[in-house]
């Protein structure tokens, strides 16, 4: 499964939510996620991934289509991609 | 002042995970203690508890239960349990603004607490789970209540170990008699089956071993056997409701809280004091304007330690005098185990057993009482009685606080 397949299965899981009805570009607050919940997924998203996202990257991602993006080039960075 | 309603309960309990289950099985006078799993006894030398056979998929969703500590889905869960009987949200004129919660607990959040110690110090890695900090803290089962549905009211939380939901419920009592909220829901949950807890306790040699014939039997509260106490989970919780509102409503009421006495002994942080319990039950007989023979049952604290019982059983025969010849006393600790921040709400949804269908809920396995403990006993099985005037549950904490409630019929 690609990068983007799996950050929307551990959404779908964390927040209880139907992997097919995320849409990646949408603004993660309409997704009904508030902030404390975001930083306990993307906890997750971390240890799944192997990878840190540092705080200042963490506050440019907004939606989960940023979130594969920061995820990626974490990976890419680590040669793990 | 307003008088105050019981008009809902719920119980999350190693006897059953309803308020009838529970019922049930303290009058078949059947126990919830059993061995514990080997993760748990293995190196903390402890044999037995009170657990519950729990699934959180019958209440969460997966993504959800993750996030709470098991000791807020118990509380979740009995709250719910109690919220439903009462009817009070669905009542026309339920203003959530005027309804709180009071909670009791122990420990708070023991297993999140316990599994980030465990990361770092166990495993050497310091990175722990983001909601660590909300998933454990003591206040975290009261207030997933109150959000979960939307009780906007006057909010407490009490950690006042052993009577901390006891006190919980008196201070629900209060809020409503002084007029500050409509209705409450009251309670307690506690959830510390963790080896690090465990170990505690066991270094403390307060806890009885497993009975050697029947595990189940390992708590035996005013037996000249005693070992100690049996550590237990679970909550219990109740709608506490201004009783005209009740009455207007139509609800089923089940009880009136009408006493609250709370004193602390202000001697010793473990050793029970007589004084400090007289104190308690006096002030909750007389917030409920009752003679000590209007009292027909009494839930005793009763934990099963050598010192504890006796002192208990000094400090009743001291309030009731003769009348105490005649009172039937149990403790109910003997079968669904100390639930220590929650036994206090556990222990009242056991004498309202009493106090509804006049069923007198037993010490199990008393069968050599102790001379030292000369009380009435209710032993080893329940007995039916004509249902009593009032009831009283006593709760004494380590600390020295203590905590008595006194439920008159409605």
């Amino acid at each position: 499964m690609d990068t983007l397949g799996r950050i929307r299965q551990l959404a779908a899981k964390e927040f209880s939510i139907n992997p097919d009805g995320l849409d990646p570009a949408a603004p993660l607050d309409t997704l009904g996620i508030d902030s404390l919940s975001f930083i306990e997924f993307m906890f997750k998203v971390e240890e799944e991934f192997g990878v840190s996202v540092s705080d200042e990257d963490l506050k440019a991602i907004k939606t989960l289509a940023d979130l594969e993006r920061h995820v990626a080039a974490a990976l890419a960075a680590a040669g793990k991609a | 002042m307003r008088r105050v309603a019981v008009t809902g309960a719920g119980v999350v309990s190693p006897l059953g995970t309803t308020l009838e289950k529970f019922h049930d099985s303290l009058a078949a006078g059947r126990s919830g203690i059993r061995r514990l799993a080997p993760e748990l006894t293995a190196h903390t030398g402890v044999q037995v508890g009170a657990t519950i056979d729990w699934n959180p998929a019958e209440l969460f969703k997966e993504g959800e239960a993750a996030n709470l500590d098991r000791v807020t889905q118990f509380a979740l869960a009995a709250a719910g349990q109690a919220l439903a009987a009462s009817g009070l949200l669905a009542a026309a004129g339920a203003v959530r603004e005027r309804i709180g919660v009071s909670w009791g607990t122990g420990m708070g959040g023991a297993q999140t607490q316990e599994a980030s110690y465990q990361q770092v110090y166990g495993k050497g890695e310091w990175r722990v789970r983001p909601l660590t900090v909300v998933m454990g803290m003591a206040n975290a089962a009261g207030s997933n209540v109150a959000v979960r549905h939307g009780l906007r009211g006057p909010f407490g939380n009490y950690s006042t170990a052993c009577s901390s939901s006891a006190m919980a419920l008196g201070e629900a009592m209060r809020t409503i008699a002084a007029g500050r909220a409509d209705a409450m829901i009251a309670g307690g949950s506690e959830a510390l089956l963790t080896p690090g807890v465990l170990v505690a306790w066991q270094a403390l040699r307060t806890l009885a071993p497993a009975d050697a014939s029947n595990p189940a039997a390992s708590c035996k509260p005013f037996d000249k056997r005693r070992a100690g106490l049996v550590l237990g989970e679970g909550a219990a919780a109740f709608v506490l409701e201004d009783e005209s509102r009740a009455r207007a409503r139509g609800a089923r009421i089940y009880a009136l809280l009408t006493g609250y006495g709370n004193s602390c002994d202000a001697v010793h942080m473990s050793r029970p004091d007589r004084d400090g319990q007289i104190r308690a039950m006096q002030q909750a007989l007389a917030e409920a304007q009752l003679s000590p023979q209007d009292i027909g049952y009494i839930n005793a604290h009763g934990t099963a330690t050598a010192v504890g019982d006796v002192v208990e059983a000094e400090a009743i025969n001291a309030v009731f005098g003769a009348a105490a010849g005649e009172l039937p006393v149990s403790s109910t600790k003997s079968l669904h185990g100390h639930l220590l921040g929650g036994s206090g709400a556990l222990e009242f949804a056991a004498s309202l057993l009493a106090l509804e269908h006049g069923i007198l809920p037993p010490t199990g396995f008393l069968e050599q009482p102790d001379p030292a403990c000369g009380l009435r006993h209710v032993a080893h099985a329940a007995q039916r009685v004509a249902p009593p005037r009032a009831v009283m549950s006593n709760s004494f904490a380590f600390g020295g606080s203590n905590v008595v409630l006194v439920a008159t019929r409605a």
